[in-house]
């Protein structure tokens, strides 16, 4: 990897998280949770329900926010704003059948920190690699920087969606052990 | 020929070290001189053989070396001396004439003028570079026993002493033997005249650093790294004179090193620096800054950067202590070093809202724990920049970061290690009012609220900072934030229950004068209605708070009135003509049953943190509860009642359970009484004493065969003060015995609620186990004739014996958690429905969770448990169910065995199970194919728990045996389509991510392709947390590769 550092002093941004009634209830339970009172049967019963949680867009949030950046190995996309949960978006594809549809489309975005970043591509293809990995082979997964925040944003783009290419990356071992460590999170 | 003589020419001829030893003995039977051996050894000493001649050296010194110093006199010493340092020019002898030295070195007797002989033929004839390392070492010893006991002498040599040493010891490589030369170097260092030769110390000693030796596997020596580089370090810091050839070199390490060397060096250099003084520190200062920073702002890990930081401290330390001890010196004369770093990480904090602003904070942190003056001179540099930015208009969006890093600043200077003694104040007192002000504005906004919050907590933890009445400000302020929409997150809410902690330790005056009136204001009269999902939030927001906030007595005291005074306005019972309907009410009951979970939590805590207070509330607390519930049960006997919900019902015996297991065996007594008085003999006003009469036209009897579902719900508050009685506490009826028998026929063949009856099972269980010795009627006759009767006998409805099964364990487990005769009588009834084939596995499942932990028979309630009981039963029985499920025959009946297996086992710790694996492995996985979703959780439960304790071996041989069928079983268990249950599911992939940790890759690797793309159709579950556990375990198996990790 190249020693000259294309961003060293990025800005950090703070994720909060906000307290819901899910801390305090089941879903749809006026409910305090009782440990003593609610056995473990009643959990399995919401569980064993038939409701489908489909995939949505904080689900994928969660698969590619800690993945650490390769810069600045003490932190995660998710801090550094490279990736945000607004920035994932589902398309609804189109049922034959009519029957409510299941979204198998979706464009991740990312936001490099500086618009001449080189570590881009490689944020792109840690990304592509986690949701290759985690999400099922029925999602068509496009991944995009943000309009306007590379230099280079359209070749890019191209790179990042690029089948081929994408798999000719992951032959490289070197590559891949630096992937891996990305995909781990951050070391700290 | 006398017998040493003999004894010397065997010697020769074996070499057995049973002759030295007969020597020795010998000499000492004699005068002790060792004139005798001398004389025998004569003709070898002087032999024209070499061979001879080095075998009389030899033996020589393998006397002396058994020979107590203290019959040596001087004149053997200086003879022995003489002649050993004449053999040293003798390659045939100078081994065993090194030996010899070595004893002689260590004798009594020997003189200065001796040990100058020594070094100085040792000097002169040895060559190291023609010695093994056995024989260096001797060199070493011989060296380092002088230095340590004829010093003077050898310091009387002067410099050529050194310059010879120096010579001897370069290019030594063996550990062993570097121990002693860095301690001779040390000594040298600090203790003689090293002047001339400075540099050639330290290029003897500063070329093993930095130490990279690794013990090899199985080292007999024990010399560790890090006792090398504690004995190198110490002689790299034991002179001054090192400092201007150390430093540049540290630096080069520092840069180019790995980290563990950046380690080593930085942790050297926090040694060294002060040793080496001012002036050197001073002369490297911005080099030595610029590459300790490094560390700082890109640091490879936690570890370094935190060493580096410690590297900064103690070169402003070294730097500037002097220049502060001097009174002429200004305390704001501060140039150099400290001034431009401090400068620097300011112009770098003009961007709080950039990564390197946290390094730059940590350096001036590190700062405040340097000199008092560089620590006064940072703090008027640093507080107002982060004032000055936090009012900067054009700066308002980097508040938060400001907040954050200003926070920092304030805890470092709250605990700074210095003692400012001149000043006599609080370092930060001159900013406080400033610094109050703007955390007190960051409170007002949400990005900044949790770093005003974690500041003012700084500020609030200074000793001697704020007043009293600036403590009541803060309270003010943050109740301010509370009175908001109340809509904050998580780590607000955890702030600020911190903050009012800290000031609660100082003061809990502000909190219950202002806060707490403001949280009680927030709770409504009535419940919000079914869909106010947002009051709801609010008020289950507000009870969290409460319970955390009100511990402490006084503050739990207000909590007790002010929350029962809550549940009195939701609890009044309905008038008789108005519909009470469960689903109008149910938003009520939810409410109550909130505030009661506070009072139980809060208690728990309470109990568990041993409080004093907690007795009286028998008095305060339990008649109110009583009252309020017997009410309700009384008011009508159909419709729905809030206060007879059962689960209100169910915390408020949490509440007796809690405090009735406190009271002492008196006061326990007449509870007894009152609670007898209430549930049996229809007289309730005992045990809700103080309160408004109960209307006397209904009874309260919960026990009897037609009482209404509301008094029924209430037989727990009986049940769980019963089983918090002390075992001195006799049931206040006729006859234990048939008290016990009619209530257990109450709860089988009565109407009661599962709960209920549960409730009765542990309760008799519980005086089982503490009263056995009055119960023999009880235990010896009703039981077994009721077990025949209810459970044994095949024709009866399989529900009826299930319950007589789960009350049967209960008895069963508090027999044997005592260790009680009849245990086993009663675990072998069980085993016997193993055949039956409605109910084994009922008795399967009882068996197996005898000896589970559960919440009632403790040593809170006052159980009577033996050690280690859960073991033993544990060793009796695995051996009875294995081989009930290994044998042949009947497999319903081999099912019930695995059943007990996979319960049993899971009520145990791994520690009890782990050395039986390889016998329990292949019947767990044919638990694994049992048709129950539970089943196979236990076992995968099992397999989780046990692979923690193996983890830290690849070689785990029942694992990697069985890979292959785990693999494929997981797989099955871990699709949606295959088991319903998520549960399993996910215990299914928890075992397949931890598998690659378990088993070597050359074992699993087949498995990997597999794996791999069946995963994918889990990661389509419709559930989410089987998602995420599926996503955990196939990023394990991509990553699971042969290579060397």
């Amino acid at each position: 990897m190249s020693s000259e550092a294309y961003n060293p002093n990025p800005t950090v941004f703070v994720a909060t998280k906000t307290k819901t009634s899910s801390a305090f209830a089941k879903r749809n339970s006026i409910w305090l949770t009782d440990s003593e009172i609610d056995l473990p049967e009643d959990e399995d019963e919401e569980n064993e329900s038939g409701d489908v949680e489909e995939i949505d867009q904080d689900e994928v949030f969660d698969l590619i926010r800690s993945i650490s950046d390769p810069e600045h190995r003490s932190m995660s996309l998710e801090q550094l704003a490279v990736v945000s949960a607004p920035q994932i978006t589902f398309h609804d594809a189109p049922s034959s059948d009519g029957s409510p549809s299941r979204a198998s489309r979706l464009t991740v975005e990312f936001t490099p920190t500086v618009p001449h970043c080189g570590m881009s591509t490689f944020i792109g293809l840690s990304i592509r690699v986690r949701l290759l990995r985690s999400l099922p082979n029925r999602f068509k997964v496009e991944i995009r920087v943000k309009p306007g925040s590379h230099q280079s944003e359209n070749a890019l783009n191209k790179q990042l969606n690029d089948k081929e290419r994408v798999a000719a990356a992951l032959e490289n071992p070197a590559l891949l052990d630096v992937l891996e460590q990305c995909l781990a999170g951050p070391t700290e | 020929m006398d017998r040493i003589e003999r004894l010397v020419k065997t010697w020769i001829a074996t070499g057995k070290k049973e002759e030295v030893d007969a020597t020795v003995s010998e000499l000492l039977d004699g005068d002790g001189a060792l004139l005798p051996v001398i004389k025998a050894l004569g003709e070898f000493l002087v032999s024209e053989d070499e061979e001879q001649r080095r075998k009389g050296v030899e033996f020589l010194s393998l006397v002396l070396e058994q020979y107590p110093q203290e019959k040596l006199n001087r004149q053997s010493v200086k003879t022995l001396v003489t002649f050993f340092r004449g053999k040293l020019d003798d390659t045939e002898t100078i081994i065993p004439a090194l030996q010899g030295l070595v004893s002689l070195a260590a004798a009594l007797n020997l003189t200065s003028q001796d040990a100058v002989d020594i070094v100085q033929s040792v000097f002169q004839h040895v060559k190291m570079k023609a010695l093994v390392q056995a024989q260096r070492f001797k060199v070493f010893t011989i060296i380092d026993t002088l230095i340590a006991r004829q010093r003077d002498a050898l310091k009387g040599m002067g410099k050529p002493f050194v310059a010879s040493y120096i010579n001897l010891a370069d290019g030594e490589k063996d550990p062993r033997n570097l121990m002693l030369a860095f301690a001779i170097a040390r000594v040298l260092l600090i203790e003689f005249d090293v002047s001339s030769h400075v540099e050639d110390i330290f290029n003897i000693t500063f070329c093993y650093f930095p130490i990279t030796f690794r013990p090899p596997p199985g080292d007999p020596y024990g010399i560790t790294s890090e006792d090398l580089k504690r004995n190198l370090r110490q002689c790299l810091t034991a002179s001054p004179a090192f400092g201007p050839f150390a430093v540049p070199l540290f630096m080069e390490k520092l840069i180019a090193g790995s980290p563990t060397t950046k380690r080593d060096t930085l942790q050297t250099l926090q040694a060294a620096l002060p040793v080496y003084g001012a002036s050197v520190a001073r002369t490297h200062a911005r080099k030595l800054w610029n590459a300790v920073k490094l560390e700082i702002f890109q640091p490879t890990d936690e570890e370094t950067e935190g060493e580096a930081l410690k590297v900064t401290q103690v070169l402003i330390q070294t730097i500037y202590s002097s220049r502060d001890a001097t009174p002429e010196a200004s305390s704001d004369d501060i140039e150099g070093l400290a001034k431009d770093a401090c400068e620097e990480c300011i112009r770098i904090l003009k961007e709080p809202e950039k990564s390197q602003a946290k390094p730059a904070t940590k350096v001036l942190c590190a700062f405040m724990s340097t000199t008092p003056s560089v620590s006064r001179y940072t703090l008027a540099q640093a507080v107002p920049h982060f004032i000055r930015l936090f009012l900067d208009p054009d700066e308002a969006s980097n508040r938060g970061p400001t907040l954050r890093l200003l926070a920092d600043v304030i805890i470092a200077a709250r605990d700074s290690t210095l003692v400012d003694a001149d000043q006599g104040g609080v370092a930060l007192s001159p900013y406080k009012d400033e610094v109050l002000g703007v955390f007190t504005v960051g409170l007002k906004a949400a990005t900044t609220r949790k770093y005003a919050l974690e500041g003012l907590k700084g500020l609030v933890t200074t000793d001697g900072l704020l007043s009293g009445e600036e403590l009541g400000f803060v309270v003010h302020n943050v109740n301010e934030v509370l009175s908001d929409d109340g809509d904050e997150d998580e780590d607000v809410s955890e702030a600020i229950l911190d903050l009012f902690a800290a000031i609660s330790v100082i003061t809990p005056k502000h909190i219950s004068e202002t806060t707490l009136p403001l949280l009680f204001a927030f709770l409504p009269d009535s419940a919000p209605q079914r869909n106010a999902d947002a009051e709801r939030l609010k008020y289950w927001r507000t009870l969290a708070f409460l319970k955390r906030l009100c511990v402490q007595q006084d503050l739990f005291e207000l909590l007790v009135a002010q929350l029962l005074t809550k549940l009195d306005l939701l609890c009044v019972p309905r008038p008789t003509n108005e519909a009470a309907d469960a689903t109008f009410l149910e938003p009520t009951a939810a409410y109550a049953h909130s505030v009661l979970r506070t009072l139980a939590d809060t208690l728990a805590v309470k109990v568990g943190k041993g409080d004093a207070d907690v007795p009286k509330y028998i008095d305060r607390l339990l008649p109110r509860l009583y009252h309020l519930h017997i009410l309700s049960s009384l008011a009508g006997s159909q419709g729905y009642e809030v206060a007879t919900d059962a689960r209100l019902v169910t915390v408020s015996s949490q509440i007796v359970t809690l405090v009735v297991q406190v009271q002492l065996t008196q006061r326990q007594e007449t509870f007894a009484g009152s609670l007898f008085a209430a549930f049996f003999n229809g007289d309730a006003k005992r045990i809700a004493e103080g309160q408004p009469l109960l209307p006397d036209d209904k009874t309260f009897s919960p026990f009897s065969a037609d009482a209404s579902s509301f008094q029924r719900t209430l037989t727990l508050l009986f049940t769980s003060a019963l089983v918090a009685f002390r075992k001195e506490i006799a049931i206040p009826v006729p006859d234990e015995s048939a008290f016990l028998d009619t209530l257990l026929r109450w709860s089988i063949d009565g109407a009661a609620t599962p709960p209920q009856r549960e409730a009765v099972y542990l309760a008799v269980a519980s005086v089982v186990n503490k009263r056995p010795d009055g119960l023999s009627s009880f235990l010896s006759d009703k039981l077994p004739a009721f077990w025949s009767a209810q459970a044994a006998d095949a024709s009866i409805f399989a529900e009826k014996r299930r319950k007589v099964i789960s009350a049967w364990a209960q008895i069963t487990r508090a027999l044997l958690m005592r260790g009680h005769a009849s245990a086993s009588v009663f675990v072998d009834k069980l085993f016997e429905l193993f055949e039956d084939a409605d109910v084994n596995w009922d008795a399967a499942r009882a068996l197996g969770g005898l000896v589970a932990t559960d919440k009632v028979l403790t040593k809170r309630n006052h159980a009577v448990i033996r050690m280690l009981y859960a073991q033993k039963f544990f060793n009796s029985v695995l051996p009875r169910i294995v081989e009930g499920a290994k044998s042949a025959g009947n497999p319903a009946r081999q099912n019930a065995y695995l059943v007990a297996l996979t319960s049993l086992i899971k009520s145990m710790p791994k520690s009890a199970y782990t050395h039986e694996l390889p016998t329990l492995m292949p019947l767990l996985l044919r638990g694994l194919d049992l048709p129950d979703a539970d089943i196979r959780a236990n076992v995968i439960d099992t397999f989780l728990a046990a692979a923690d304790s193996t983890s830290e071996s690849k070689e785990n041989a029942v694992i990697s045996e069985h890979a292959a069928s785990l693999v494929s079983t997981m797989l099955k268990n871990a699709m949606v389509k295959e088991m319903p249950s998520a549960r399993l599911r996910v215990a299914a992939l928890r075992y397949l991510a931890i598998l690659p940790a378990l088993v070597r890759y050359d074992v699993l690797h087949p498995q990997k392709a597999t794996v791999i793309r069946e995963l994918s159709k889990v990661l389509d579950d419709p559930k989410k947390s089987v998602r995420k556990e599926a996503v955990e375990a196939r990023t394990n198996w991509f990553k699971f590769t042969g290579g060397t990790k």
